[in-house]
């Protein structure tokens, strides 16, 4: 066996079943994209024609598509500054919790499995302004109605809420895997040395979690430049565009009015600005936590 | 050896698995070959071959809602498929949207449509027209003598040539409380300044006056089409895509602010932005709302007492009056949704038979009579108002029967006559205007800029 497989001709065998697969639906559709980016392709005709860069200097010069590349910015510094802080402080307490750890687990995870449109349906209703939830709570404190979906100042802020809602459980059961694999020996001495409970999560507990957090926020920016769903479900991209993310602006602008081009040179936009974002979050902060040493 | 004997089932099982991949492949190439051979076959021997053939009509009729118009279809199906000799129809049911934005879309770009499809005439039909991929009905229209009997082909027509046909027609205008026009002795306004009136009136009295819900913008846009139409008249909407007509003409500008000050005065409900259009039509049947801008389809939701509850006989209909008494009342009345058929279709005669058989089948008097009576839809086909007022006694109906008798020019909307990144930046432009973000000039100079973008795209 070690025989064959120091044989190149077996690892390609092996390979190349994958290898096809990955060029057939990663590759050649990245390709087709970028190809299309620089064309005027209504998405239908066999005439297509090149116009170079004109559709990303469309866009560059489209203060709509700024407006929506801010609401992705938005995304993502909710969830790293707000979202991943409540995941960690969650994580610590249900790590913690000496009965019920099973259901706080499960209600916590529960509308990570939930269907966006069903979310949107739930969080439409709590944000109603006549009946819903969220103005019976600001009305017992004497606020007056929030026009929660409709006011272009509250809409992105509630689909934010919405989206954080959804998918911190997802999370919080991830960190809360990687603090439960962390050796007991280490908090019981910490303990017997006699650190408080919050010293043994801040000296301990999260420097150990750090590569998990890391990864979820990984998860998180790359979840936030590719954002759509919630925002269609919830909004339309609307009040008036006001919460149009880059991925609902090419649905807006580009796929519903026959310009399949422009469409496609959003998509590169948004794999671009991904990538930058996550190889810098990579280079920058990421290497420094990679190593855990017990 | 057992390690070799490992290694060779390993490379069996991926070769198997390959080969497998690839029988596949052929045995889905097989059928599709045969069928092109036999269509080929059709088409020589065409006039008295009875061999089986099949076409398929992708259709929309899916859900409860959609029940009568699809036993409509059903029956023409019998009907054609008796007529043509060997023909199979194959009936594709698909979601409206999905077929529209995804299902349709797919097959145009690869050049292979079903060959009868529910379309849309206009942006949709028109571009599919002019890439070559719809048939040219023209001929057949004029052969069944049908070509003048439509209250308007405009969206399925390019450059004089017609490339579907509408289902069914529909005109705008406002479904309101009956019940308490009566209790407050209010009257059906004859001029815009009365429908003022009227709401202030209504707003004084604690309820809302107009309906609306914007977060879809084509919903608010029914007001602000039928209100430049007055003020700019109907014909300025046919010159935008042409560069004869200007979307900041002074009369625009006039009927944006008409729309806008009726927000202003609070008109309408506050976010509405956010709405759905079922909250609109719910905040009629609760009462909370007294008028409402709507499509005349909605008659069927005031007619069932399943939606309705106890407003089932108790709303009208009434078209927007003009601004002067007396002036000519102008209304949208369209036709965009119907049928079109593949331009493969023409390359086999038999195939072209059974799509003439199918279109002479569907668009009769009886069958459009049929979907009035039973869906509330108004015929694409002209009619007579007396033959049209007999499939219905009930008294929306009778009302909305009226409101079409009294159309004295009649416009097809915006989106039908504008490029799709148009009806875009108008769709944008009025929810500014509604969130207050806006004044009506620069708006219109927004849509005016993107209109001249699309122009000179077409160009």
């Amino acid at each position: 066996m070690n025989k064959a497989l120091r044989n190149p001709l077996i690892y390609l065998i092996f390979v190349i079943p994958a290898f096809v697969l990955f060029l057939a639906f990663f590759i050649y559709p990245v390709f087709t994209a970028v190809n299309n980016s620089f064309t005027s392709w209504n998405g239908i005709s066999k005439n297509i024609t090149y116009i170079g860069f004109d559709n990303f200097v469309t866009a560059f010069n489209d203060a709509a598509f700024w407006k929506s590349v801010k609401n992705n910015v938005y995304f993502i510094l909710f969830s790293c500054l707000i979202q991943v802080p409540l995941i960690v402080i969650f994580s610590l307490l249900i790590a913690n919790v000496k009965k019920f750890k099973g259901l706080y687990k499960t209600a916590v995870f529960m509308p990570s499995i939930m269907s966006t449109a069903v979310i949107g349906i739930l969080w439409g209703f709590i944000y109603n302004p006549d009946f819903g939830l969220a103005n019976k709570i600001l009305g017992v404190f004497g606020v007056s109605p929030v026009y929660w979906l409709s006011d272009k100042d509250w809409a992105m802020i509630s689909i934010l809420i919405t989206n954080a809602w959804q998918w911190t459980g997802f999370y919080i059961v991830m960190v809360l895997a990687a603090i439960l694999a962390i050796p007991k020996e280490l908090e019981e001495a910490a303990a017997i040395d006699g650190a408080t409970g919050f010293q043994r999560a801040t000296k301990i507990t999260i420097p150990l979690i750090m590569p998990i957090i890391s990864v979820v926020i990984m998860l998180s920016i790359a979840g936030a430049m590719k954002a759509a769903d919630i925002v269609l479900v919830m909004t339309k991209g609307g009040p008036a565009g006001s919460t149009d993310v880059m991925a609902t602006y090419m649905i807006r602008y580009a796929i519903t009015s026959f310009r399949h081009g422009f469409g496609n040179s959003i998509a590169v936009l948004i794999f671009v600005f991904t990538i930058i974002i996550t190889v810098l979050y990579q280079v920058l902060i990421s290497k420094r936590t990679e190593r855990i040493e017990y | 050896m057992k390690k070799s004997l490992m290694l060779l089932m390993t490379l069996i099982f991926v070769a198997s698995a390959m080969l497998a991949g690839c029988g596949k492949s052929d045995n889905n190439n097989a059928p599709a070959n045969e069928g092109q051979t036999s269509t080929n076959n059709g088409g020589n021997e065409a006039k008295v071959n009875d061999e089986p053939f099949e076409i398929t009509i992708r259709h929309t009729q899916v859900g409860e809602s959609k029940k009568f118009r699809l036993a409509m279809l059903e029956d023409v199906v019998k009907q054609t498929q008796e007529a043509v000799p060997g023909l199979t129809i194959k009936l594709d049911a698909v979601d409206s949207e999905v077929n529209r934005k995804e299902k349709l879309r797919g097959e145009m770009a690869a050049g292979k449509p079903p060959e009868v499809f529910d379309v849309f005439g206009s942006p949709d039909a028109a571009l599919y027209a002019k890439e070559g991929l719809m048939l040219d009905i023209t001929p057949i229209l004029d052969e069944l003598g049908l070509k003048d009997k439509f209250t308007t082909l405009a969206p399925f027509t390019v450059e004089d040539k017609i490339y579907g046909l509408p289902i069914g027609g529909s005109i705008e205008g406002f479904f309101y409380n009956k019940e308490y026009f009566e209790q407050k002795s209010l009257k059906v306004p004859a001029t815009l300044d009365e429908l003022d009136k009227l709401a202030e009136a209504i707003k004084a009295d604690g309820k809302i006056p107009f309906a609306q819900a914007s977060k879809d913008a084509w919903i608010p846009l029914m007001t602000t089409n039928n209100l430049w139409s007055y003020y700019a008249g109907p014909e300025i909407t046919y010159g935008f895509k042409t560069g004869e007509t200007k979307w900041n003409d002074e009369n625009m500008i006039k009927a944006v602010a008409k729309h806008k000050e009726w927000v202003d005065k609070g008109y309408y409900k506050k976010g509405e932005l956010g709405f759905e259009y079922a909250d609109m039509r719910n905040q009629v049947v609760t009462g909370e709302a007294i008028m409402m801008m709507d499509g005349s389809w909605a008659n069927s939701v005031f007619r069932d007492a399943e939606q309705a509850g106890d407003m089932v006989g108790k709303v009208g209909f009434f078209n927007m009056p003009p601004v002067n008494a007396g002036d000519p009342v102008i209304v949208m009345q369209d036709a965009n949704n119907g049928y079109g058929f593949s331009a493969a279709v023409a390359e086999d005669p038999r195939k072209l038979q059974a799509v003439k058989e199918f279109i002479k089948n569907m668009w009769t008097d009886e069958m459009q009579l049929r979907g009035l009576k039973e869906d509330g839809v108004l015929p694409a086909m002209k009619m007579d108002l007396e033959q049209m007022k007999t499939t219905s006694d009930d008294p929306l109906m009778q009302d909305i029967f009226k409101a079409v008798s009294e159309i004295g020019t009649s416009f097809p909307a915006f989106d039908a006559l504008v490029q799709a990144e148009v009806n875009t930046a108008l769709s944008m432009g009025i929810q500014q205007i509604i969130g207050g973000e806006i004044e009506p000039a620069k708006m219109l100079e927004n849509i005016q800029a993107a209109q001249e973008a699309a122009n000179a795209a077409a160009q």
